[in-house]
């Protein structure tokens, strides 16, 4: 079986659009985050579906996708937020393994429902594996997204050593209407009194317009008294309250330490959840006790 | 040992020390590091440090109980009375002109000279506690207490890489450009953090900082030598 280097061409790279696998593990003590796809779900359905090692590095696309054309033979999925995609101007669906011939042109348009989208490929895509990671990170990867006019390599199969598959996968939408969020009582979840634990419990958060990789901010304050604490490490899913009582969620780009007390830590599924949330959306935590 | 064990989820503990920045629970939080990696090699994935606690990844799920038993045995951990050794690392500065982006602000502040603020700047040995904020991004305690300021209000959009500078009771050096909240008080031509080399940072946490002044030519000249990768920053 010959594979081939080919690339995709970006004639417009989209608006936040990264290769992305499942992370950098083990260099946070040299203050170097996990990073990583925000919907670890979603990389999981699309690697499954093209037979790819789970951990095989997708593109990762937000708020407006980008237009591509292939060199070569490939094939591609998507999942994630849902979007309208578009094969040679056909409608491609969501889900579905899509057979790539050589230039043919791949848009994808504005996100519908959901935050973050992925298009997966046969075997992965092929850029630099820095520190055993895939995943763009400023300062770590020599990029950080995808510029007009850019490439990014994949190794083209032609022969085929399985027939495409006849997937009836169907991609449950159901997930993008969970509301509730689980966390676990943080660090400093103690220091608060109970009245504000209801408070928190009870209350509706919306999701404000401050969210990206490394964070999302949520709109509604909680007015606390909490002392500021010395800087202690923090984690994907970490729920910081500031002095001014706006919460913080740290998401896969955040930060390994922070100063701001840590009141709750989202449980990793549901950190996959919260990711697709969109501004004004809105979402209630859920103690796991 | 004073410490405190809470198991935030089955794979997730942190161990808390008295909320202080003090050279004895550094010392104290390295030996239970220590202890904790070499008896439970398979069963932690990642220990990260802030100033006063540790934050074990675990591999495995544990219960309550089992956690309580860890603090015991971490209780029992005989503390060595001699201290670890350290490295000391000098670190060029240049503080002059351009680089200085807040030094004037700085000694309005304080009502000293902008020379005085930079001698107030090089004399402690800064203790590295650990790494954050950024990747390579060292934590470093010692600061003269007249040089305590507060943060800025509102953090500048984007702060230059290398720049050294000061926030609260710490200094540090950025090592990429960042949005920041510190005042920038000089720059450094080394690079500090390179994720090409294995570690990707020098100094280690314990090791001690000392800032150097250079003028702008040496500026220039040691950020040609670093770029070029001929040079490797200085030890005793």
């Amino acid at each position: 079986m010959i594979k081939l280097p080919s690339y995709i061409h970006f004639v417009q790279p989209g608006l936040m659009t990264s290769v992305q696998d499942l992370g950098r593990f083990g260099l946070a003590e040299y203050g170097i985050p996990y990073s990583g796809a925000m919907d670890r779900y979603a990389v999981a359905q699309v690697n499954f579906i093209l037979r790819n090692p789970k951990d095989a590095a997708v593109l990762e696309m937000s708020g407006i996708g980008p237009e591509m054309v292939f060199e070569h033979e490939t094939r591609i999925v998507f999942a994630g937020a849902d979007t309208e995609v578009y094969l040679n101007q056909k409608p491609v669906k969501y889900g579905q393994i899509v057979d790539i011939k050589p230039d043919d042109h791949v848009l994808v348009k504005k996100i519908k429902k959901g935050q973050w989208a992925y298009m997966g490929i046969q075997g992965g895509f092929e850029t630099e594996t820095v520190a055993e990671s895939k995943s763009w990170f400023e300062g770590i990867t020599p990029r950080t997204r995808v510029h007009k006019g850019e490439t990014i390599c994949y190794l083209s199969e032609a022969e085929r050593y399985y027939h495409p598959v006849e997937t009836k996968a169907k991609i449950r939408s159901d997930w993008f209407r969970i509301s509730k969020i689980k966390v676990y009582p943080g660090p400093e979840w103690d220091l608060l009194p109970q009245l504000l634990h209801n408070r928190i419990l009870n209350k509706a958060f919306r999701i404000s317009d401050m969210i990206d990789r490394m964070a999302y901010q949520l709109e509604e304050k909680i007015s606390h008294e909490l002392d500021p604490i010395l800087t202690s490490p923090v984690y994907p899913g970490t729920v910081q309250l500031t002095p001014s009582g706006k919460l913080i969620v740290l998401m896969r780009d955040g930060q390994v330490t922070g100063g701001y007390p840590r009141i709750l830590q989202v449980e990793n599924a549901s950190l996959n959840v919260l990711s697709q949330k969109t501004p004004k959306e809105k979402i209630t935590f859920t103690l796991i006790s | 040992m004073d410490i405190k064990l809470k198991l935030i989820q089955s794979r997730l503990l942190e161990i808390s020390w008295p909320k202080e920045i003090s050279p004895k629970t550094l010392s104290e939080m390295i030996e239970v590091k220590r202890f904790l990696e070499k008896e439970y090699t398979e069963g932690i994935k990642e220990i990260r440090m802030g100033y006063h606690c540790l934050s074990l990844k675990l591999q495995i799920e544990i219960t309550k109980e089992e956690a309580e038993e860890l603090l015991e045995e971490i209780q029992a951990v005989k503390l060595e009375i001699q201290v670890p050794t350290s490295k000391l690392w000098t670190i060029p500065v240049c503080y002059d002109g351009e680089w200085g982006i807040d030094l004037e602000k700085i000694s309005k502040i304080h009502n000293l000279s902008p020379e005085e603020i930079i001698k107030r700047h090089l004399s402690p040995e800064y203790l590295l506690y650990f790494y954050g904020f950024l990747p390579g991004f060292m934590y470093l305690g010692g600061l003269d207490e007249t040089l305590n300021t507060p943060r800025k209000s509102n953090p500048d959009r984007s702060v230059p890489a290398g720049s050294v500078a000061i926030g609260g009771k710490q200094t540090g050096i950025y090592p990429s450009e960042s949005p920041g909240g510190w005042h920038v008080l000089g720059n450094c031509p080394i690079s500090i953090f390179d994720i090409n080399q294995n570690p990707p940072v020098k100094a280690q946490v314990n090791d001690k900082i000392k800032f150097k002044a250079i003028d702008l030519d040496e500026y220039k000249e040691l950020k040609a030598l670093s770029k070029a990768g001929k040079y490797q920053l200085q030890h005793d």
